[in-house]
This record gives C-alpha cells, structure tokens and sequence, in this order.
C-alpha cells in the first residue's frame, strides 16, 4: 500500500494563519483532498488537522466557517477517528449553535456536518428527556430547511434506543413530524422512514400509536413506500412494517403484505450495494420465529437465492452475514428447509465460511450451522459429524472472539447428540478438551454453552465416551458448575449429571466419585430448589441413581431423608406438592424407582418412606390433573401395594 | 403524468370494443383524441421539468417569464450543477471535484463509486495529455487506495493503467477511455448524483411520457389498426395500413 501523502507545504501553518485569504484557501485544499478519500483523511487527523479547521468555526467569516464546517464534515463522514477528532477539537456545541446562524449557508454547512457526526456511533447521546432538547428537534423537524429536518430525524435514529425514549418522542408528537415528511423529498422519505422505525422498534405502544395516526393514513403511506422505485426507499419501508408486523397482532397479519414482505425484501437483495446487504438483515428480522413467514419464504425459493447469492464471488462480509442469518432463520423450524439447504450443497460455503477472517460471519455462520443441524434425520445419517465440519468448529473454540466461541458452542451442542458411532470424530479431534476447558471461562455465556455441549455429548453415550468425559472434566468440577452462581448454568450442570448416570449401573457410579461430591452437590440444589427448572433436573439425577442397585437406591433415601430431620415436613415432599406437574412428575419416578419390588432393601425403604407421610402424598395423587403424574403415582402405588396397604 | 393516462384509458376503452383486429378510421380517432383534456399548465410543468433537468437554464428562465410555470428546483443550483458537467466535458476533472464540492461535500463523500470515476477520469486526462510520470504517481496514490478497497475498482484502474502501454492509444483495445463518449459518460453521471442530491429526478418526464406511448401503441396494435404515430418528432398520425 502506498503511503499516502500530505503536501509537504507546511499546511498546519497556513490552517492557522492570520491572513483570512490564506486561511480560506488552506481549509478548501484540506476539504477537497479528503473528501471521498479515506487514506487522506486519517493522514489528515494524525497529523492534527482537525483542530486547526475547527478553530475557524469561531471566525466571523461565514465563508470561512463554511469551509470548516464542511471539511469538519468530511472528516468525520465514515471515519470514526475522525468523529473523535472532531468531537475532541470541542466543535460539536459550535457547530450546534451555528444552526441559528443567519446565513442560511452556514446553517446548511453546520447541519450538514452534524449529520455526518450523528451517522456515527461516537456521537454524543442526545438527552431527549431534557425539554429544551425535545423543544429543539421538533423545531429541527418542522423546519423549511432540508438539511435541518434531516439533522432531526438524524439525531433520532441516533439516539432513540429505549423504550422510554421511544415513548417520549411519541408523546411529544414526533410521530407526527415524521409522518408529515413522508410526502417530502427524497431524502425526507427516507430519514422519515428510518426514524419511524427506530421509534416503533419492539415497542408495541409505539406501533399502535403509529397505526391509528391520521386514521391510518400514514401506515399507508408507508405500505406504498414499501413499492417505491428507489431500493433504499423501500428498504426502509419494509423495516417499519416488519416492526409493525412484529409486535401488533391484528395489523398486517393477513398473507398478503407477509407475501408481498418475503417478495420485496428477496428482490432488494439483488442490489450489489448497501441496500442489498442489509436486505438480508431485515429478511432475518422478518422470519425470525415465524413458522408462517418462514414457509412463505420457502415457498418464494428463498432458499434458492441465498444459494444463488452466495456463489457470487466475492461476497462482502456484512452481507455474507446476513445471509447466513436469514438462512439460519429459514431453517430453525422446517425440514422442508433444510433439506432444500442441503440439498442445494449450502453446506459446504458455510463450512468455508468458518474459516473466514470477519468474526461476525464466522459467527453467523456457526448459528446457521447449528439451526440446519437441528434436522434429526441429517444429525443420526451423520451428516455433520465428519472432519470438514467437525475440525474447524473445535477450533472456533479457542476463537479470540467470545460471541463466535458461544455461537460455535451452540453448534456443538446440536451436532453431538445421540448416534454413537460418530462421536469418535469429535473426540479425536481434541472437542472434548476444548469444550472442558471452556467450561471454566470467567464468561458465563461461555460456560453456559460449554456444559451445555457436554450434556448434548454426553446424551445416550457409550461407556468410552462417558469414560473419555468424565477423566477430562472430574467429578469435582461438575460439583462446582453445579454450585455456579448463575442459575441457567446450575440447571446445565444438574443435565450434564443426569445424563451421566443414566443408563447402566456403571453409569450411576459417576455420582459417587470422589466421597459422592457429585451427589452432595444435587443435594444442596434441590433443598435450596431456588428455580423450578434446577429442581426438574435435579429430581431426575436422582430418579437415575434410584434405578441402580441397592447402594444406590440407599444413598437417595439417605439424601432425601437425612437422619438428623425430624421428619415433619420434608423438602421432598415439597415437590410431590408442587403446582408444576413436570416437578411433580419427577417426583413420582424417584418414589417408582426407590420402590421397585424386585430389589431387596424395597420394603424397608417404604417403610421409612410411609414415615416421612410420602406414601400418604402418592395416594393422593392418583387422581392428579397431569395424565403422566396420575399415571407415574399409580405405578408407584401398585409396587407399594404389593408389600401390604398398613 | 394525467395526459398520459387519459390516452391510456381511452387506448383501453377502444381495446374493450376489439374483440377481434378493429380497424379505426383517422376521423373516429382525431374525434376521440379532441375529447382527451389536457391542462395547459402540466404541459408547461413538463417543458419546464425537461428544460430544468437538461440544464438549459437561461432558456428556463425566460420560458418562466413567459408561461409563469415555477421550476420545482432553485435555477441558481443549475448553473452550478452545468459548471460541473461543462468541467467534466472539456477534461477540467480537479475543478469539477471542487466545485461538486462546494456545491455539496455529501456527494463525493457517500459516493465511492461517482468519486473513482471522476479520479479515474483525472488519470485519462493526465495520460491524454502525455503527463506519463505524473499519471503514474496520481494512479499510486491517489486510485490505488480505492482498488485495495473495491475489487471492481481495482479492475477499472487496471484498464486504465493499460492505457501508458500502448504506443498507438488510438487503436488498442482500452482506446475507448480516451474518446469524448467516455467524458460525456463521467460527466452524466456527476450530473445525475448532483440531481438526486437535490432529491430531484434524475431523468426528465418527457422521455419516458414517449417511451409509454411507444409501449401503449405497441400493445394497441394487437388489437386494433388506428392511425399510428411512427415518427415522435413530427408526432404525424399515420393512416392505418388495412
């Protein structure tokens, strides 16, 4: 790369001479080197410019402040050094104060340039809450000047991220400005439109507010933008409605406009620019969760054109992203889907795509990976677990990004459940360490995913599999992931463990290595049961431990019932009571599996549980509202009977 | 755009009547075509748009003296905007990039592509003009950057570049570059991005109001034989061939 060049003439002299003619010329040969020119621009700025040209706001020569304004702009127009650079220089109030200049040049320069700044996130936040400032921008939005409302509904989209200010500016009638400059110039549209959308983002008061304003009529407004001739134009019509779509119920729900939505949105895709890849993006935002949306869009061969995209060489990164994105929406709920996505061999460029050198589409590619992956007849005919996909996910385990680490992770998890034979693969290539090793990542969204992984693995898996696991991660560090402090992790963990003891009795003795630190652990769980879903898991670790053999089954009566209670009320009964009927369920297959009359200790351990008043709570249940509790209590009852009803 | 439409709908009321080819005589037609209304003043709004946006200012300003139609755009922005196009036409590129600049800092900024090809054009100026060594060091500092940003323009610097290898540039496969056609093309476009910066059209009415009346008698000819326009500029009605 050429190092580029400032003219060797002293230009930071001539920035800051007294001579205005001198002055003037120096900051319109800065402003006509940089702008368009990115290389220039951070020349520019290292060799401190910026503050040089900003000094000539405070001149009383609007030429001069013209000029400034201008070059301020320029450098701070897709630069975010530059934004710096010139927030830093202090010109931001100036430049705000030059809105009420007389010159309408100079206004023009000023809010030009605040807009340049407002397009970056290092702008300062505009504090809508502050009337003076709501006074401002509605007087910004009303105004004659085109330059200034688009500094209005630029500081809007900006700005305007939580709810309660999504709700101040639609009190304070913003919705309204905006809606008025739909029938403005090009321009206008288009920053009316993306203000719009940043208003009624997620905010179903918001949207319904927008819906009922002037009866509808700018909803409609907005639904014919969405057809407009400028791709932009429709872009941003199409994010409104999906926002409207997304959080009102009755409005837009008809096929129609959802069809007209898909059509729209695949069609913009093929514009090569911008436009085209945040397309991808809204399509994303359009399907997301909606088994309706998702078929439609299969139906319109979205699928297809993805594909068709993707093969165009070469891709740019941001829309790469959005590609996978939409994809991995396509296929999160239909087979349909991704057998087309397979069929189509997307598979391999999204493969490719985990090696790429851009986080972001190593990360969405890693989700669409996982959402395909959720195709049971694929994941048991082996078709992920093969050393092309396998390789290089365990190695986006060490990524140095956390979010690819979490996204790979989820992969993971879906890829290595059940099917035996294939597990291999991901052990040879060194998974299990990794996935070991994550699970003691000071991130917890790390360790979430990690455990939860090692639970998908550990699912229905042989002997070997187990062994190999359960040497890497000891028993001692599932008791402390039991006992993390985040409680998503604890149920993870309380998975990992029931997995792990499920199956043959060899199987159950992994609960009781190390002095059954394990089983202490559950222990300590179910009686602080501070989360319904920590006590379903925690049951059915020990529902798998009372199916082993008589040690076993002692050891569970001993943890439910310790010697030192007395007896009136105990934590176990506590769930046999539960309004969750999945806890109750649990519950009941605990009594089963203690109870079963083949084994030995069987009478005696009903005895005791007679004692602590449970064979008085299984009687009660068989008349339980839940069809599976009702069932479970019937069992347990009939082996209860067989030793006498005393 | 109602002119248009009233001949659409009366097209569509003779295409209604044809069930099988209809034939129409010049005097039904003529008869059909005075009841058409057309309002003097979107005709003016359509000259006036047309003149606006070809940039025929002095000629705007005296059809607006005359016929009180008001331009949808500020005349003085046009004489700006013909500067540009008229520095661009006879190879002043740098003094098109100031004045486009001075016009709207926007433009060039949020451009990439508008802003190659007028740097681009500043490189075929240089090697028309023989300046090789300076052609030379603008390619490699000035367009070089952009090529490492965008693979697209990579390939149009290199084309470009070609131009130095050739002794003849007259008769090599990247001549082309050197014609005015090239100019007029670079030229449009800054026009067209100047336009749309004033969230003005970019093409005039007229044109496309033709080439709908182009299409409707093509669809028309179908169904019925009527008496033809054939030549727009006289817009002489040709009697039906039977």
């Amino acid at each position: 790369m050429p190092t580029p060049s400032v003219p060797s003439d002293p230009i930071l002299d001539r920035l800051a001479s007294s001579d205005c003619e001198v002055k003037f010329k120096a900051i319109r040969e800065v402003k006509n080197h940089i702008i368009g020119n990115r290389t220039k621009k951070l020349s520019y700025i290292k060799l401190g410019a910026v503050p040089a040209v900003a000094a000539a706001l405070s001149d009383c020569d609007p030429n001069l402040i013209v000029q400034s304004a201008a070059a301020l702009g320029s450098f701070a127009c897709g630069v975010d050094a530059g934004v710096r650079a010139v927030l830093d220089a202090g010109a931001f109030p100036r430049l705000i104060g030059l809105l009420s200049a007389p010159d309408e040049k100079v206004v023009d320069a000023a809010a030009r340039s605040l807009r340049m700044i407002y397009q970056s996130k290092l702008a300062p936040n505009y504090e809508f809450f502050q009337e003076k400032n709501m006074q401002f921008l509605l007087s910004l939005l009303k105004s004659e000047n085109e330059n200034l409302t688009g500094l209005g509904a630029g500081i809007v989209i900006h700005s305007c991220k939580t709810i309660e200010e999504q709700n101040m500016l639609c009190d304070a009638g913003v919705l309204e400005k905006l809606a008025s400059l739909l029938h403005g110039s090009l321009s206008q549209r288009d920053a009316s439109l993306e203000s719009l959308a940043a208003i009624i983002r997620n905010n179903p008061a918001a949207v319904s507010k927008f819906v009922e304003l002037h009866s509808g009529r700018a909803l409609c407004s907005v639904t014919e933008l969405a057809k407009d001739r400028y791709p932009r134009t429709r872009l941003l019509a199409c994010l409104c409605l999906i926002s409207v779509k997304n959080s009102s119920s009755c409005d837009l729900q008809d096929t129609e406009i959802k069809t007209e939505l898909v059509y729209i949105l695949l069609e913009l895709l093929d514009d090569s620019g911008q436009v085209g890849d945040e397309a991808a993006f809204a399509f994303s935002s359009l399907i997301a969760e909606k088994e309706d949306l998702q078929k439609l869009a299969f139906e319109a061969n979205a699928i297809n054109k993805f594909n068709c995209l993707l093969r165009k060489c070469p891709v740019h990164p941001k829309r790469l992203e959005g590609i996978f994105l939409a994809l991995a929406d396509i296929c999160s709920k239909l087979e349909c889907c991704r057998s087309s996505f397979l069929s189509l061999q997307v598979l391999n460029l999204v493969v490719d795509a985990l090696t790429h050198e851009d986080a972001n589409v190593r990360t969405a590619a890693c989700i669409c990976l996982r959402s395909v992956s959720r195709s049971i007849k694929n994941l048991s005919a082996g078709r992920f677990m093969n050393e092309r996909v396998v390789v290089p996910l365990v190695q986006l385990l060490s990524d140095l990004s956390t979010s690819v680490q979490v996204a790979a992770l989820g992969a993971i998890s879906n890829i290595v459940v059940d099917f035996m034979p294939h597990k291999s693969t991901f052990i040879q290539c060194g998974g299990i360490k990794e996935l070991v090793q994550l699970t003691k990542s000071m991130d917890s969204s790390l360790r979430l995913n990690a455990v939860w992984a090692l639970r998908n693995m550990v699912f229905l898996a042989d002997k070997m599999c187990k062994e190999g696991i359960f040497v890497e991660l000891t028993a001692s560090s599932m008791a402390s992931l039991i006992n993390d402090p985040e409680p998503s992790i604890q149920e993870q963990a309380l998975a990992l463990v029931r997995n792990f003891v499920d199956g043959c009795v060899y199987s159950v003795e992994h609960a009781f290595a190390e002095d059954g630190i394990v089983l202490d652990a559950v222990g300590r769980q179910l009686q602080k049961s501070s989360k319904i879903e920590i006590g379903i898991q925690g049951l059915y670790v020990l529902s798998n431990i009372a199916s082993g053999n008589e040690i076993h089954k002692e050891a569970v009566m001993q943890l439910l019932f310790p010697q030192d209670e007395n007896g009136c009320c105990t934590f176990f009964e506590q769930f046999l009571k539960s309004n969750d009927s999945r806890i109750r369920t649990a519950a009941v297959w605990v009594v089963v599996n203690l109870t079963f009359p083949a084994s030995p200790g069987a009478f005696s351990r009903i005895v005791n549980l007679r004692s602590f008043g449970i064979v008085y709570r299984i009687k009660k249940m068989v008349n339980d509202s839940c069809m599976d509790v009702k069932l479970r209590a019937r069992l347990a009852l009939g082996q209860i009977i067989t030793f006498g009803d005393s | 755009m109602s002119l248009f439409w009233l001949v659409i709908r009366q097209l569509a009321e003779i295409e209604a009547m044809a069930a099988s080819k209809k034939v129409i005589t010049r005097e039904e037609w003529e008869k059909k075509l005075n009841d058409v209304k057309i309002r003097k003043e979107d005709m003016n709004r359509l000259v006036m748009n047309f003149l606006v946006t070809e940039g025929y200012v002095e000629v705007a300003e005296k059809f607006r003296m005359e016929s009180g139609t008001e331009p949808d755009i500020d005349l003085a922005t046009i004489t700006d905007r013909m500067a540009v196009k008229k520095a661009v036409q006879s190879g002043n590129v740098e003094d098109a990039i100031e004045k486009v600049n001075d016009l709207n800092p926007e433009i060039l900024d949020t451009n990439p592509q508008l802003f190659f090809h007028l740097q681009q054009q500043r490189l075929i100026e240089l090697i028309r003009n023989g300046k090789v060594e300076e052609a030379l060091e603008f390619a490699q500092e000035e367009l070089a950057p952009r090529g490492e940003e965008n693979q697209s323009f990579l390939e149009e610097l290199e084309r470009t570049v070609a131009l130095l290898a050739f002794e003849d540039v007259s008769n090599c496969p990247v001549g082309e570059l050197l014609d005015i056609s090239q100019r007029l093309k670079t030229a449009s476009e800054v026009n067209a991005a100047i336009l749309t910066s004033q969230s003005h059209e970019k093409d005039p009415k007229l044109p496309s109001l033709l080439k709908m009346l182009i299409w409707a008698q093509n669809q028309l000819d179908e169904k019925a034989a009527y008496p033809r326009i054939n030549d727009l500029s006289s817009a002489i009605l040709e009697d039906p061939t039977v």
